[in-house]
């Protein structure tokens, strides 16, 4: 199900500070999202990567190895506005589609 | 570091990824999964596949480090192509004492019983880039993209990448892996 939109949310996570890989999923945890499977953010990590969505540095992290940390590059940011204001329509039109079998579910 | 992470590695060395980058994917992943198991979190959801080699292959190729994921079963029928070939070789050569093993599992090898594949890369010229001044990481991705294969030192990153070899602006044809080589010498950091 989230497949199409994880990749917004691995920038979404790193838009205002770095992370590391692991620290990503813990982030998205804490907002409430597992990615239990969804597959793993790394491939989704390096496509971003290899498209310049990201940005990539290392460095140490607390009181273990030095880690790669990632954060929104400016073409990330730009394409997660654009991917959020997608979402937002897809979204909707969604809803629109699926309020009748939620009425009739939930009756 | 532990089996999963291991299995990777080879996968990784298996591909083609070099080494630096293999290494550092290692390593990240090692730390990841350790510090995940810390928490309490199963490795499912960080790794979220578990053959190592596939996970491997599809982080690596959604990274641009290999062209596409090798196959996953690899197809017995170009192996019985060869036994056959071997198999037929054998009887109208009337050689029944001499012993034959078949190599590769694809082609017929005319009258030859070793089955040499050709070589999947195409006679390509390729411009060497300028990697000076790049870290080696950087280096080794830009050069990888385009194909090239990378000798560097062990070592971090960041080292930078002090001299070259073919020099900036050589063509090399890219059709094996000796005619594809860019060596580079680096400056390690603080160095």
């Amino acid at each position: 199900m989230l497949r199409g939109v994880l990749d917004l949310c691995l920038l979404a996570v790193v838009v205002d500070e770095p992370a590391y890989g692991y620290e990503m999923t813990r982030r998205l945890r804490e907002r409430g999202l597992s990615i239990v499977g969804e597959g793993s953010i790394y491939p989704l990590l390096g496509r971003l990567e290899r498209d310049g969505l990201v940005a990539t540095h290392r460095a140490a992290s607390d009181g273990g190895p030095p880690r790669k940390y990632y954060s929104a590059s400016p073409s990330g940011k730009r394409a997660l506005t654009e991917g959020v204001l997608a979402w937002r329509d897809v979204r909707g039109e969604v809803d629109s589609v699926l309020a009748t079998i939620e009425a009739a579910v939930t009756g | 570091m532990t089996p999963y992470v291991e299995e990777c590695r080879r996968e990784w060395k298996r591909l083609g990824v070099p080494d630096l980058l293999a290494d550092e994917m290692a390593t990240d992943l090692e730390a990841d999964l350790a510090e995940a198991e810390a928490d309490g979190v199963s490795a499912a959801e960080i790794v979220g596949e578990s053959d190592p080699r596939r996970f491997a292959a599809a982080w690596a190729s959604e990274r641009g480090l290999v062209s596409e994921p090798p196959p996953q079963k690899k197809s017995r029928k170009g192996l019985w192509i060869g036994l056959a070939v071997a198999f037929v070789f054998l009887v109208f050569a009337g050689c029944s004492s001499l012993a034959l093993i078949t190599i590769g599992t694809s082609g017929s090898g005319g009258g030859s019983v070793a089955v040499l594949r050709p070589s999947a890369r195409p006679v390509k010229a390729m411009t060497v880039p300028n990697l000076v001044g790049m870290t080696v990481c950087k280096a080794e991705l830009s050069a990888h993209n385009l194909g090239l294969i990378v000798h560097a030192p062990d070592g971090p990153c960041d080292a930078v990448v002090v001299t070259q070899k073919p020099r900036a602006g050589a063509v090399v044809r890219g059709d094996t892996a000796a005619t594809s080589v860019v060596t580079l010498r680096v400056r390690q950091p603080g160095g």
